[in-house]
C-alpha cells in the first residue's frame, strides 16, 4: 500500500548498500524529520517542553547506550553516571570560560575517559559481573558528586547552567533548545546508522556474538571493547550536557541517580537491543508511559471510576509500568523495534501476504 | 474482531485524551497543583501531608469558599523524578493552577527558575532551598515555614534556654549524608562561635537503615545533646541506635521529620525525645475540629480518618491555611486571581496563625519565610507536648545565612 | 581499641544480617543461574506479609511460619509464571525481568498496604550487650545469630536428598535431566526457599528500621556480599557478609567524620569493583571456564 513493493529487489550493489533501500522508507524518514524540525510550530509549548524535548534527548541517550549494549554486547548499568560526568564537566567548563561548542566536546571526552576506566572491568568479565561493576561505578560517581561541593555546586547541590550560545545562536528559548537537542539526536542517529557499515561496527558485532571467536578471526577484543566504551561514553557525556543545558537547566545529583540508569537500560531493552528506531520508541515508551498513566489514572479517579485510596492510586502507574516491562520481556523480547518491523513487513508486501519480504 | 479491538482502543485513547485535557475551566475555581512524591523518597510524609492539604481545601469549599471561589487540588505523583515533575507542572499550569507544592527537593530545584519566569507561586514548606526565603532573589518561591536553618537555630536556642547557656557544651549532629543532612552545618558553625559551644557532625550513609558505626563514635564523643537530621525510616533507626548507645531520649533533638509513625516504630522507649515543629499536632484545634465535623464525618475526607491530627496531616493543613489566606487577601484587592496577584496576596499576609495551629507568620517582599518561627515539642509516649513557645530563634543569623546563600544563587549558582 | 572492637563486632553482625538478604540470591543463582535483582523487593514483600498478619492480631510465632509458607508459594509462582519462560534468554533479559519485578512489587505492596513506615516489634529490647566499653547492638546480635543458624541449616539442607538434587541441578541441567531429576521442580524449590529466607531477613531488618519500601534497598549490600563471597557459594555468603559488614563499619567509623560524608557506599562499591577486577568469581565461587 505505502510501499508499492512486493519484496525487495536490488539489481546493483550500490542500491543494496543504501541506508534506506526502499523509497517509501526514505520518504517516511524525511517526513518524520520535517515534522520533528517543525515541531515548535506544530505543538504547544506544553507538549514541546514536557514531551517532545525530553523524548528527543533520552532517545539520544538510549542510542549512546545501545551502541554499547546492543552492538558491542557490553552491559552497562551505570550509564546515568556517565551522563552526569558530561553534564557537570560541561557546566564547569563553560563557567571556566570555555566556549560552549568546545565545552560540549571536552565534556564528552572527559566522560569517555572516565567511562573507559570503568569499562576496563569489561576486559576481565562479562554479563552479570559487568552489570555489577558498572553498578558500583554508578554509586561511586554519585558519591563523589554529592560529597564534593566544588562539583555539585555548594550547599544545595544545585548547579544552574550558564547562558550560552551555540554557533552564534542564543540557546535560551524553548525552540532553540529543542533544535539543538534534535540536531544532536540526528547526528547520533546518522552515526549509528553508518557505523554498522564500517569495520569498527562489524568488529563490535563480532565481539558481541563471541569475543573469543572474534579474536580468532583477527579482531582485537581489548582494543574493540575499549573503543566501544570510549565511543559510547563520549556520546553519553555529550547527551548529558545537552540534557543539562537544553532541558533541566539546573543540575542536581538526583537527575543522574541509579534509577535513571535503570530507566536507560529499560529504554534500550523495551525498544529493542541495537536498533535505532527501537531507541526512539523505547525512550518514548519508558519516559512517557508513566506520565500518561499518571494522567490517565488521575483522570479516571477524578471521574469517580476507580474508588481506591490516593496511596494506591499513586502507586498504580508504578505497578503498571513494572508489569509492562515484564510483559515486553515475556512476550516480545526483541522489543518495540520488532513490533514495528512486523508491521512494516506486513505492509511491505500487502496485499500479497504470502510473498516473501 | 480486529474492528472491535480498534474501536476499543480508540475509545480508550479518546478517554485518555479528554481526561488529560481536563474539564473546561469554571470561572470560580482556584486551582492548586499538589504534585508530590507518593512513591519514592518522601513516602513517609506525603500521604498524611497531602491528605491534610486536601481536607483543608474541602473544608473551605464546604464553608462556601473564599468570596464564592472554590478550591480544586490537582494531585499527581511525580515519583521524585524531575522530568515527571516538569511535565506535571507544565500540564497543571495549562489547566490554570496558580500555586504549586512539590514536596520534593529535586523537583522543586528543577522548576525554580521556570516558576519565577512563569509567575507561578511555589510553596516549599519544610523542603527545598532555604535561601528561597529571600524574596528579592526568588520572587515567586515561598518556603512559607521555618527553613532548616531556622529549625537548627530553634533547637539550639531551646538547648540554651533549657541548660541556661551553651558555654562549653558539646553537641553532636548525626545526619544523613545528603545536601539536606548537611544543610544545618553552616548555622551551627555560626552559632558555635557566638555561643561558645563545640559541635561535631557525624554523617551516616543514605538511607540510614544501619547507623551503628556513626553512633559508636558519637558515644565516645560524649555529647551533652544530639541533633538528628534525617527523614523516613532512618529517623527511627537514629533514635533507636542512640538509646542503645546510652544516650538518654531527653538528649535527642530532631529536625521536623519525626512523627507519630516513627514513635510507633521505635516503641515506648522514645518517650522524652524532642523535635522541632512548625505546626501543632493533635485534633484539639478549631480548624481540625471543623475538618472533623464538616469533612470527615460526612465522609468527604481524602483518606484514612485515623490520620487526622497527626503531625504531618496538620502540617499539610497549615500549608494550605497560609495559601488560602493569601488567596483571600489577593481577592480582597479585587481583580482576577493570578500567580502575580497571589504572590502579592502572600506578601500581605501578616500575623496569621491559622487559629493557633501554627506560629503567626508575616511575609514581606523580602521575607518569604514568614519569620521562621517554630517550637520544640516532646514525645510523652502518646502525643507531642510543646515544651517551648512559638518563637523565631537567632533570626538575624538565619537571615544572614539566607541572604548570603541567595546572593550566591543570584550570581549564577 | 574498644572502639575498634565495637566497630568490628557490630559490623560483623550487621554483615551477617546482610547475608540473610544475600542468601536468597545465592540459592536462586546456584540452582537456576538467574541473578535475582528483585531479592530486595522480595524481602520487603515478606516483611509486609508478616506485618499485615501481626497487625491484624496474629501472634508473631504463628505469623512468621505462616509468612514463610506464603513466601514459599510466592517464590514458586514467580518462578513458574515469569522465570521459566525466560530459560535460554540472554542474561540481560533475565536481569531486566527481575528489575521489572522489583518495580512491580515496589508499587504493588506499599500501594496496597500503605507506604508510611510500619513498626514490627520482635520484643528483642533496646539495652545493648555491654562488654567493658564495647556496646553490642542487641537486635544485630539476635539477627547475626539467626543468620549463622540459617546459613548453617542451608549447608545441612544441601546434604539431604532434595539438597543433593539441587546441587546436581546447579552442576548441570542437562545431565540432571538425564538421570531423572526434575530440574523445573528443583529450581522452583530454590525460589521458594529464597522466599523463606526473605521472611527472616525482612522480619529482622523490619524490626530494626521499620517496614517500608526502603527494605528493597538491601539489594545493594547483598550484591556486594554475593560478589565477594562467590555468587554460587553458601559459605561464601557467610564470609562475604562478615567482610562486607566489617569493612563497611570499621572504615566509615574512622573516616566518616573527617571526610564529612558517609563512606559506607563507597566501601561497598570498591569491594564490588576490586573483587571483580582481582577475582571475579569471589572467594569461594566456582570459576567458569568458557568454551568457544
Amino acid at each position: 500500500m505505502f510501499y508499492r513493493l512486493s519484496g525487495t529487489y536490488h539489481t546493483t550493489y550500490e542500491s543494496d548498500r543504501k541506508l534506506w533501500k526502499i523509497p517509501a522508507d526514505r520518504w517516511q524518514v524525511i517526513a518524520v524529520l520535517v515534522l520533528a524540525v517543525a515541531a515548535p510550530f506544530l505543538v504547544s509549548p506544553l507538549y514541546l517542553g514536557s514531551y517532545v524535548l525530553p523524548w528527543v534527548i533520552w532517545s539520544a541517550a538510549a542510542l549512546s547506550l545501545t551502541l554499547l549494549m546492543g552492538m558491542a554486547g557490553q552491559l552497562h548499568f551505570g550509564f546515568a553516571a556517565v551522563m552526569a560526568i558530561g553534564a557537570y564537566s560541561s557546566i564547569h567548563l563553560v563557567r571556566f570560560g570555555v566556549p560552549f561548542e568546545i565545552a560540549l566536546i571536552l565534556s564528552g571526552l572527559i566522560a569517555a575517559g572516565i567511562g573507559t576506566v570503568f569499562g576496563a572491568a569489561a576486559l576481565r568479565v562479562k554479563g552479570l559481573y559487568l552489570v555489577m561493576a558498572t553498578l558500583a561505578m554508578q554509586y561511586l560517581v554519585d558519591w563523589v558528586v554529592v560529597n564534593v561541593p566544588a562539583i555539585s555546586g555548594g550547599a544545595h547541590a544545585t548547579l544552574r547552567t550558564p547562558a550560552v550560545s551555540f554557533l552564534f545562536v542564543d540557546v535560551s528559548s524553548l525552540a532553540s533548545r529543542y533544535w539543538l537537542a534534535l540536531g544532536w539526536a540526528v547526528l547520533l542517529t546518522l552515526f549509528f546508522l553508518n557505523v554498522k557499515r564500517t569495520s569498527f561496527g562489524r568488529a563490535l558485532v563480532a565481539i558481541r556474538d563471541k569475543d573469543f571467536a572474534a579474536a580468532v578471526i583477527g579482531v582485537d577484543p581489548f582494543r574493540t571493547k575499549m573503543m566501544a566504551f570510549f565511543t559510547s561514553s563520549f556520546m553519553g557525556g555529550v547527551t548529558g550536557a545537552i540534557l543539562a543545558y537544553c532541558y533541566y537547566r539546573a543540575v542536581t545529583p538526583e537527575q543522574f541517580g541509579f534509577d535513571v540508569s535503570i530507566q536507560l537500560v529499560a529504554m534500550v531493552l523495551v525498544g529493542g537491543l541495537g536498533s535505532v528506531i527501537g531507541s526512539y520508541l523505547g525512550a518514548g515508551f519508558v519516559l512517557l508511559a508513566p506520565i500518561f498513566l499518571t494522567n490517565f489514572i488521575a483522570g479516571m479517579a477524578g471521574a469517580g471510576w476507580i474508588p481506591v485510596s490516593q496511596n494506591f492510586l499513586s502507586h498504580l502507574p508504578l505497578i503498571i509500568y513494572g508489569a509492562m516491562i515484564i510483559g515486553f520481556l515475556l512476550f516480545e523480547p526483541l522489543g518495540l523495534a520488532k513490533i514495528y518491523d512486523n508491521i512494516r513487513k506486513y505492509f511491505l508486501v500487502w496485499p500479497f501476504r504470502h510473498a516473501k519480504s | 474482531m480486529n474492528r472491535i479491538r480498534k474501536t476499543a482502543l480508540s475509545a480508550v485513547l479518546a478517554a485518555g485524551a479528554s481526561f488529560g485535557l481536563a474539564a473546561p475551566m469554571q470561572a470560580e475555581e482556584i486551582k492548586f497543583g499538589l504534585l508530590q512524591d507518593f512513591t519514592a523518597v518522601y513516602t513517609f510524609v506525603t500521604g498524611e501531608y497531602n491528605q491534610g492539604q486536601r481536607d483543608y481545601l474541602t473544608l473551605i469549599n464546604e464553608e462556601g469558599g473564599v468570596e464564592g471561589h472554590t478550591f480544586t487540588a490537582i494531585v499527581r505523583d511525580t515519583g521524585n523524578q524531575p522530568q515527571r515533575g516538569i511535565e506535571a507542572y507544565n500540564r497543571a499550569k495549562e489547566e490554570g493552577a496558580i500555586l504549586f507544592d512539590f514536596l520534593s527537593t529535586p523537583v522543586s530545584a528543577a522548576i525554580l527558575d521556570q516558576a519565577n519566569a512563569d509567575q507561578r507561586v511555589v510553596i516549599t514548606p519544610a523542603h527545598g532551598r532555604g535561601d528561597a526565603s529571600d524574596g528579592t532573589v526568588f520572587p515567586y518561591i515561598f518556603p512559607a515555614m521555618a527553613t532548616y536553618w531556622a529549625q537548627a537555630a530553634n533547637l539550639i536556642d531551646h538547648i540554651k534556654q533549657h541548660d541556661g547557656g551553651l558555654d562549653g557544651k558539646k553537641i553532636a549532629i548525626v545526619h544523613i549524608d545528603s545536601p539536606f543532612g548537611r544543610e544545618p552545618l553552616p548555622i551551627l558553625d555560626e552559632l558555635a562561635g557566638q555561643e561558645g559551644f563545640e559541635y561535631r557532625a557525624f554523617p551516616y550513609a543514605s538511607p540510614g537503615n544501619e547507623q551503628s558505626a556513626a553512633w559508636s563514635e558519637v558515644r565516645r564523643y560524649r555529647p551533652d545533646h544530639v541533633l538528628i537530621w534525617g527523614a523516613g525510616g532512618g529517623q527511627a533507626v537514629s533514635v533507636r541506635t542512640a538509646i542503645q548507645n546510652g544516650i538518654a531520649p531527653e538528649q535527642i533533638y530532631s529536625v521536623i521529620w519525626l512523627a507519630e509513625t516513627d514513635a510507633a516504630n521505635v516503641g515506648p522507649q522514645m518517650t522524652g525525645v524532642k523535635r522541632f515543629e512548625a505546626s501543632a499536632s493533635g485534633t484539639d484545634h478549631p480548624i481540625i475540629q471543623r475538618i472533623q465535623e464538616k469533612v470527615i464525618e460526612p465522609g468527604k475526607g481524602a483518606g484514612d480518618a485515623a490520620n487526622v491530627g497527626t503531625s504531618y496531616y496538620n502540617l499539610g493543613v497549615a500549608t494550605m491555611a497560609i495559601s488560602v489566606e493569601a488567596a483571600r487577601l489577593a481577592l480582597e484587592d479585587g481583580g482576577p486571581l493570578t500567580g502575580e496577584t497571589l504572590k502579592a496576596g502572600f506578601e500581605r499576609v501578616a500575623d496569621y496563625d491559622a487559629e493557633g495551629l501554627m506560629p503567626a507568620v508575616t511575609f514581606s517582599e523580602q521575607d518569604h519565610q514568614g519569620g521562621g518561627a517554630g517550637r520544640v515539642s516532646q514525645w510523652d509516649g502518646s502525643a507531642w507536648v510543646p515544651v517551648s513557645d512559638w518563637h523565631a530563634a537567632f533570626p538575624e543569623i538565619v537571615r544572614a545565612e539566607i541572604e548570603e546563600s541567595a546572593a550566591h544563587y543570584g550570581s549564577g549558582n | 581499641m574498644a572502639y575498634f572492637l565495637e566497630l568490628l563486632i557490630n559490623g560483623a553482625l550487621t554483615g551477617l544480617m546482610y547475608s540473610l538478604a544475600a542468601l536468597g540470591f545465592v540459592l536462586i543463582y546456584k540452582s537456576a543461574g538467574v541473578p535475582n535483582l528483585a531479592q530486595g523487593a522480595v524481602v520487603m514483600t515478606a516483611a509486609y506479609v508478616v506485618w499485615i498478619m501481626v497487625s491484624s492480631g496474629v501472634p508473631l510465632w504463628i505469623a512468621i511460619p505462616a509468612g514463610m509458607a506464603v513466601m514459599f508459594a510466592f517464590g514458586l509462582v514467580v518462578e513458574r509464571l515469569l522465570l521459566r519462560r525466560m530459560v535460554g534468554q540472554p542474561v540481560i533479559m533475565v536481569v531486566m525481568l527481575t528489575l521489572g519485578l522489583e518495580i512491580l512489587l515496589r508499587g504493588l505492596v506499599p500501594g496496597l498496604l500503605g507506604s508510611t513506615p510500619r513498626s514490627l516489634d520482635l520484643g528483642i529490647g533496646f539495652a545493648p550487650v555491654i562488654l567493658g566499653d564495647v556496646f553490642i547492638n542487641r537486635t544485630y546480635l539476635v539477627g547475626g545469630t539467626i543468620a549463622l543458624l540459617l546459613v548453617g541449616a542451608s549447608l545441612l539442607f544441601f546434604r539431604t536428598r532434595i539438597g543433593t538434587k539441587l546441587r546436581a541441578v546447579s552442576d548441570d541441567h542437562v545431565s540432571s535431566w538425564a538421570v531423572g531429576i526434575s530440574v523445573e521442580r528443583a529450581i522452583g524449590i530454590s525460589w521458594g526457599l529464597a522466599g523463606v529466607t526473605a521472611v527472616v531477613a525482612g522480619v529482622l531488618w523490619g524490626s530494626a528500621q521499620g517496614v517500608d519500601w526502603t527494605l528493597s534497598m538491601l539489594l545493594f549490600p547483598a550484591v556486594a556480599v554475593v560478589i565477594l563471597g562467590g555468587i554460587d557459594s553458601i559459605p561464601g555468603v557467610l564470609v562475604g557478609g562478615i567482610l562486607v559488614g566489617v569493612l563497611g563499619s570499621v572504615i566509615p567509623g574512622y573516616l566518616d567524620s573527617y571526610v564529612g560524608g558517609g563512606t559506607r557506599d563507597v566501601v561497598t562499591s570498591l569491594i564490588i569493583l576490586l573483587t571483580i577486577m582481582v577475582r571475579p568469581y569471589g572467594i569461594f565461587g566456582r570459576e567458569d571456564i568458557e568454551r568457544i
